[in-house]
């Protein structure tokens, strides 16, 4: 059978410097084919030059056995290649619908019709989507199933998934994985880039690995399994100290009560949800989409506020606090690093250096008015040490940087302002597998040294693993906890699903 | 490649500074007596306000905001302190109440953006129109001219008086650029205006008073623009309150964006607005010494700037996919 895409000895320079060295790739019809490798890796890349948003530096790529050529992402489209991005790329300001047939107008462009034709399409997807809202009022996962809804209406050859799993719920990821097995059976291709390796096993026809901008193995998925994916795409065996679980590691004591969150509430999305965090050991609040985690710990921090009549208490370090800003909690040793880091966690037109130093301005650390540039470089010395942060120097942009270390320049500025509580909102999301490890072991240092640490976590293996005693939140509230012995992936799921 | 490199080191201050060279060679080979000390003197003074005021744009447009209050509460407030001169007050207290006039709308603005969240585009808009129409209404009676009382004393020295052979209003802009360029470079505040205009939400989670902040740049602002209000005064020996319907604002905003201070805010610094305010200068130097008319003018200093903004974009694309190295 002849593969519909062939990609051979691609490579692709951003000046000067390789994001890809002579890849070879194809895709046949019909099969999923999964891409994996760490942040970096050169995952993006490749599929943005299959997708036409890229040329290649050198090599050819191929379709249905003819060289192509594109000069913008619409030629890809016409030719049947759609890609849903990550970053989704749906117009904020028009209705599902609309966005759905975007492009796809009929001259009198009825939103009765469409709005009926959609409701109808989506739900031949098993999408609870309503297709009359705008698109700036749907959640990440509403969002992202929308973007996929586009592209199947399209009636796309190929579609390449960029971590489309991310955002969804165990439900909708479900209804998703079936709706991939309807696509293949209708002869679509599919790509599919995910660092929830459980799913590429799952669902892969055949798996491509890539390292470093090279391709490491491509072969039949029944082949792999973690472990072996894991080793080729870190080079090494990892799955030892990360995913399996170490059964004798013991949770760490109890020491005084750092935090007391006493029937807090705010809206709908927090219901009179109380707990207690200690100092000393680590936290973990498990909880799905929308189960009000984010929102919890954005009350403790200031960044939101809680309701003003029977909004309930929190008291940090035995005192009742009040928080309307953040400024207040950082003062008192509050920080929350957030798990939208490219929104709220850092500055895109500053340099590493420039990041951290901006939080200990900000912090009551520095009480002076004049900023140092060498205590600046010091600091960003002494931080990317620590944090193992790769980069040319402490000079470069934080935008330019990868997934894992970004995360990990939006953890040094917290940790620069001396917290006695972090909260961490899914600390290891968007981060390649190496620098999850190295993420993990900051967080066990800062435990081990005293601090009280909450981890909020979707990842079940993430939070068995880190975390001294675990909280599930459901709907708004803390409903259970669980001690590291006593806590199953099982119970855990049955507590945040019920 | 080596095409490639250059590029990327081009940007839209230099792109501009060349600009400006090649027209004061330009200039300099076309007409006799450009390169002149006198000329040139007279070149850069006649920017100097304009440049003073790009100053207070500056600090503003750098924490994502615009003010469009400026040119209105600087012909305003120096215009109702002379006006109080001639009503017989002392010189000072009048100079005092009207910088605290300024001082005080830009305050009430600055609460206007940061804590009633009205975009200062319509925040600036509306002040603006207050304040002229305020003004015209109760504090200045009489004509729209309000001509400089002949007891200012040394503060008549600001506008028309010279050290070093240099006339005062360029040291005084020159000292102001220096003093702003300290305050955004080498001051906490001055690096929480930038962390504000990057990213507002980080900003606020990393512990910084944003709200406050943000008040602060608008009261800056204000200063400035009295400065720059008694600059005006005291060179032409009135203050035209008319000022405030030309299009004298949009010129302070061309000259920030034309220097390549970035409208969203986080980009920029003190330089891009002298280079921004030295084309213009040049430009209307040399266009007024060959005789063109004002409104050709007008359509040239456009185009200019045109130009420099598409240079700008075709060696630096914005597009973050194609432009940026990025996530791989």
């Amino acid at each position: 059978m002849e593969p519909i895409i062939q990609l051979k000895d691609v490579t692709k320079e951003f000046y000067g410097v390789p994001a890809l060295r002579n890849v070879n790739f194809d895709l046949m019809p019909g099969e999923v084919h999964s891409l994996l490798g760490e942040n970096g890796a050169g995952k993006s890349t490749l599929t943005k030059i299959m997708a036409g948003v890229y040329e290649p530096s050198k090599g050819s790529v191929m379709l249905r056995g003819e060289p192509m050529s594109f000069g913008k992402p619409a030629d890809a489209l016409d030719k049947g290649i759609a890609m849903v991005f990550q970053e989704t790329s749906l117009v904020p300001s028009l209705t599902v619908a609309q966005n759905i047939y975007l492009g796809n107008e009929k001259f009198f462009n009825r939103l009765r019709g469409i709005y009926i034709a959609a409701q109808q399409f989506l739900q031949s997807l098993n999408f609870g989507v309503d297709p009359t809202m705008y698109v700036s009022q749907l959640g990440a996962a509403q969002k992202q199933m929308v973007e996929i809804a586009r592209a199947v209406h399209h009636k796309a050859k190929v579609i390449i998934f960029d971590e489309p799993t991310a955002t969804l719920t165990p439900e909708e990821k479900h209804h998703f994985f079936a709706l991939v097995n309807r696509l293949k059976r209708e002869g679509v291709s599919i790509v599919f880039i995910s660092h929830a390796l459980e799913e590429a096993l799952a669902i892969s026809d055949r798996i491509t690995i890539l390292r470093d901008g090279q391709h490491v193995i491509t072969d039949d998925a029944k082949n792999f399994d973690r472990d072996k994916i894991i080793a080729a795409m870190v080079g090494r065996s990892l799955s030892a100290e990360l995913y399996s679980r170490d059964m004798s590691r013991k949770a760490r004591p109890y020491g005084h009560k750092v935090l007391s969150v006493q029937n807090l509430s705010m809206g709908k999305m927090v219901r009179n949800t109380s707990f207690s965090v200690y100092a000393g050991q680590i936290t973990g609040i498990f909880g799905l989409i929308g189960s009000g985690r984010t929102e919890t710990a954005k009350i403790i921090s200031g960044v939101v506020k809680r309701d003003f009549f029977h909004g309930g208490e929190v008291k940090f370090e035995g005192k009742a606090v009040r928080y309307r800003v953040p400024r207040p909690a950082v003062k008192d040793g509050i920080v929350y690093v957030t798990e939208d880091r490219k929104i709220e966690g850092f500055f895109e037109t500053k340099s590493i250096a420039e990041n951290i130093y901006m939080n200990l301005l900000s912090s009551d650390l520095n009480r002076g008015i004049i900023v140092s540039r060498s205590e600046m470089m010091d600091l960003a010395k002494q931080w990317t040490q620590r944090l193992n942060v790769k980069a040319i120097d402490a000079d470069a942009r934080v935008i330019e940087l990868s997934g894992g270390n970004q995360q990990k320049v939006v953890i040094a500025k917290a940790l620069v302002q001396k917290p006695k509580l972090v909260i961490f909102d899914e600390p290891t999301r968007g981060v390649d597998v190496g620098a999850i490890a190295e993420l993990h072991q900051v967080i066990n240092e800062l435990a081990d040294a005293g601090l009280a640490v909450v981890v909020i976590s979707s990842y079940l293996p993430e939070i068995l693993n880190l975390a001294d005693r675990i909280l599930v939140s459901r709907q708004g509230r803390v409903v259970e906890e669980f001690s590291t012995e006593d806590a199953t992936e099982a119970k855990i799921m049955y507590a945040a699903v019920h | 490649m080596r095409l490639q490199v250059v590029a990327r080191h081009l940007n839209q201050e230099k792109i501009v500074f060349l600009l400006t060279v090649a027209l004061v060679i330009a200039f300099a080979a076309l007409l006799p007596n450009f390169l002149d000390r006198g000329n040139l003197l007279s070149l850069v003074r006649s920017v100097a306000v304009l440049g003073v005021l790009g100053l207070g744009m500056l600090i503003v447009v750098l924490g994502r905001g615009i003010d469009l209050s400026l040119v209105a509460i600087m012909a305003i407030s120096v215009a109702w302190s002379m006006q109080l001169i001639h009503q017989g007050l002392p010189v000072y207290a009048a100079l005092a109440l009207g910088l605290v006039f300024a001082v005080g709308i830009a305050f009430f603005t600055g609460i206007l953006v940061a804590y009633a969240e009205i975009p200062p585009l319509f925040a600036t808009l509306a002040m603006s129109t207050f304040v002229y129409g305020f003004g015209r209404a109760h504090l200045i009676t009489g004509t729209d001219v309000v001509y400089m009382p002949q007891n200012m004393g040394w503060i008549v020295g600001l506008g028309q008086g010279k050290l070093i052979g240099i006339p005062m209003p360029i040291v005084i802009a020159a000292l102001a650029a220096f003093v702003i360029f300290l305050f955004l470079r080498f001051t906490k505040l001055g690096s929480y205006v930038y962390a504000i205009g990057d990213n507002l939400a980080a900003s606020r989670i990393s512990g910084i008073s944003v709200r406050p902040m943000l008040v602060l740049q608008y009261v800056l602002a204000g200063v400035i623009a009295f400065v720059a209000g008694v600059l005006t005064a005291t060179s032409v020996e009135a203050m035209n309150t008319r000022i405030v319907n030309s299009n004298m604002i949009y010129d302070v905003i061309l000259v920030v964006v034309l220097g390549g201070v970035g409208l969203s805010g986080g980009r920029g610094n003190v330089r891009n607005v002298i280079v921004g305010t030295l084309l213009i200068g040049v430009l209307m130097n040399g266009m007024t010494i060959m005789d063109i008319q004002y409104t050709v003018q007008n359509v040239i200093k456009s185009l200019i700037l045109l130009l420099a903004i598409v240079i700008d974009s075709v060696v630096n694309p914005r597009d973050e996919q194609t432009g940026q190295q990025g996530d791989i």
